[in-house]
């Protein structure tokens, strides 16, 4: 699961023992300049620093090859709405419109909120679909991230989505049995009501991974062994 | 005089000072408001009565008419190099507050001080800011690097401990030098009484309301009050729970997510 912006810090707070897991800490994305979701998501498909090669402007547009990712070791995987591989774009610019348009004066928090809701009842309905259909499945949701962004400030809100994610993180944890990494980009921090991308990236794992602060792109190689070792086995 | 406002005074001449010193092509922003006007007195003090820099009014075009009035007072009377930077074309094609208050801001204001900082190949500029005005301008540094899209890193400041100050960074394109930074709102008025400074009337309490904070005519509204001198505006500031820019529109806090969403790449 790979969920935007889930904070370090606001899982303890909630206390979301599903999202928690067995084994569970802070990422290491302090060689980054600035947390942005494209780059960092593009880096930990890639097991690559990929600041450099994704500019700021175009960033939504970027896309990694199959063989950059370490989708490439799977014979059968799916990809839902991921940043830099599989983005829904339509869903994601819309998103980017209504925030536009709310700073413009133009659209209400409600509006934005309601769009982003949407997009992630769908996203959630593809994944529990694709569950156990694929020897790996990975499913993007932005609800800490986008919500975040305009009411990150406002606790009873977070509190909202934060229980949405752990009631996915239940449900996954009850009806599969296999790997289930969870992982976030960034964490966040207030600015007012507002939220701004804050280096506590969160990352759990139902089996003991013995990391220790990983880096996000030291994923990349530890997706490659466990597959390995799942091949062998 | 050995005062406390003697002290701060002393402190915004030394920034002021060594903004000329530094910089070629230096000017001040004066928007007719108290903290810039107090500001333009203290680069008159800092050059022995003659401002030596151009002072630069950006006009959106909906400024208040007492605005107008009072710069063009002033400027002939203190004899100022008065510079006024509009974006024409913008107000051509019928930018207003309408068409979105924070993209009525970035044509009208930013974008026009952007081409006169091209046009006149400024190198710093001086701004009234204060750190008491909003979070956000806590963390400013009284000179502070600017982009060419003015951005500003303010995660990478030195501190300025023993009058030092930070050097043009390599993607430089202005200095911002603020050398009221440490000065506040009730500061900024007890100075204009002591110099007896000049005052935009609409800082004074007519029919129960007055303007604490001046800014364009659609976005800004005055706050609740009976203060009609000088006086009376010091005692407000003393008890007052409201804060000083809560009759302008824009929140900086908005301002600052979208600005920090827009380097994030959102828009």
């Amino acid at each position: 699961m790979a969920l935007d912006a889930l904070d370090f810090e606001m899982v303890k707070k909630f206390d979301c023992k599903n999202l928690m897991q067995l084994e569970y800490g802070k990422t290491d994305i302090s060689e980054f300049k600035l947390a942005r979701t494209v780059v960092l998501w593009a880096s930990f498909l890639s097991g690559k620093n990929m600041e450099a090669r994704i500019p700021v402007k175009t960033q939504w547009e970027f896309k990694l090859s199959l063989e950059e990712t370490f989708f490439k070791f799977f014979d059968n995987y799916t990809a839902i709405d991921v940043p830099a591989f599989s983005l829904k774009d339509k869903n994601h610019a819309e998103e980017r419109r209504l925030l536009k348009a709310y700073f413009d004066d133009e659209a209400t928090v409600e509006e934005y909120d309601s769009v982003v809701w949407k997009n992630h009842e769908e996203n959630k309905k593809d994944f529990f679909n694709a569950l156990g259909r694929f020897d790996l499945v990975m499913g993007y949701f932005d609800l800490a991230d986008a919500i975040g962004h305009l009411s990150f400030g406002i606790p009873e809100k977070m509190k909202t989505v934060y229980h949405e994610l752990e009631k996915m993180a239940e449900e996954v944890k009850s009806s599969f049995e296999d790997l289930v990494l969870i992982i976030s980009d960034h964490g966040m921090k207030a600015v007012g009501r507002y939220g701004d991308h804050s280096r506590n990236g969160f990352y759990s794992a139902n089996t003991r991974l013995r990391l220790n602060f990983p880096k996000i792109t030291d994923f990349y190689n530890l997706i490659r062994r466990i597959h390995l070792e799942d091949e062998s086995s | 005089m050995n005062d406390y406002l003697t002290d701060l005074e002393r402190r915004s001449i030394s920034i002021i000072r060594e903004a000329k010193a530094q910089f070629n092509n230096l000017a001040v922003l004066w928007s007719t408001g108290k903290d810039s006007t107090a500001t333009v007195w203290l680069c008159k003090k800092a050059f022995f009565g003659k401002v030596p820099f151009p002072v630069v009014h950006i006009d959106t075009g909906y400024k208040f008419p007492e605005i107008y009035k009072f710069r063009d007072r002033i400027a002939n009377e203190w004899g100022l190099e008065l510079i006024i930077a509009q974006n024409k074309e913008a107000l051509a094609s019928g930018m207003g507050p309408e068409k979105g208050k924070l993209n009525c801001c970035t044509q009208l204001k930013t974008e026009a001080l952007k081409s006169l900082i091209k046009e006149y190949e400024f190198d710093a500029l001086i701004l009234a800011i204060r750190r008491d005005e909003h979070g956000i301008r806590a963390k400013e540094r009284y000179f502070s690097p600017r982009d060419s899209e003015f951005r500003w890193k303010y995660t990478d400041q030195p501190a300025e401990m023993w009058d030092l100050y930070v050097k043009p960074s390599e993607d430089f394109s202005h200095m911002r030098v603020h050398p009221i930074l440490h000065w506040t709102e009730l500061d900024v008025w007890e100075y204009v009484k002591r110099e007896n400074l000049p005052v935009n009337p609409l800082y004074f309490a007519k029919d129960g309301k007055r303007y604490r904070s001046l800014g364009c005519m659609p976005c800004t509204v005055p706050i609740p009050s009976h203060a009609s001198t000088i006086d009376e505006i010091v005692e407000e500031l003393k008890t007052t729970k409201i804060p000083e820019r809560a009759g302008r529109a824009q929140d900086k806090e908005r301002a600052y997510m979208m600005q920090k969403l827009r380097s994030l790449g959102y828009m």
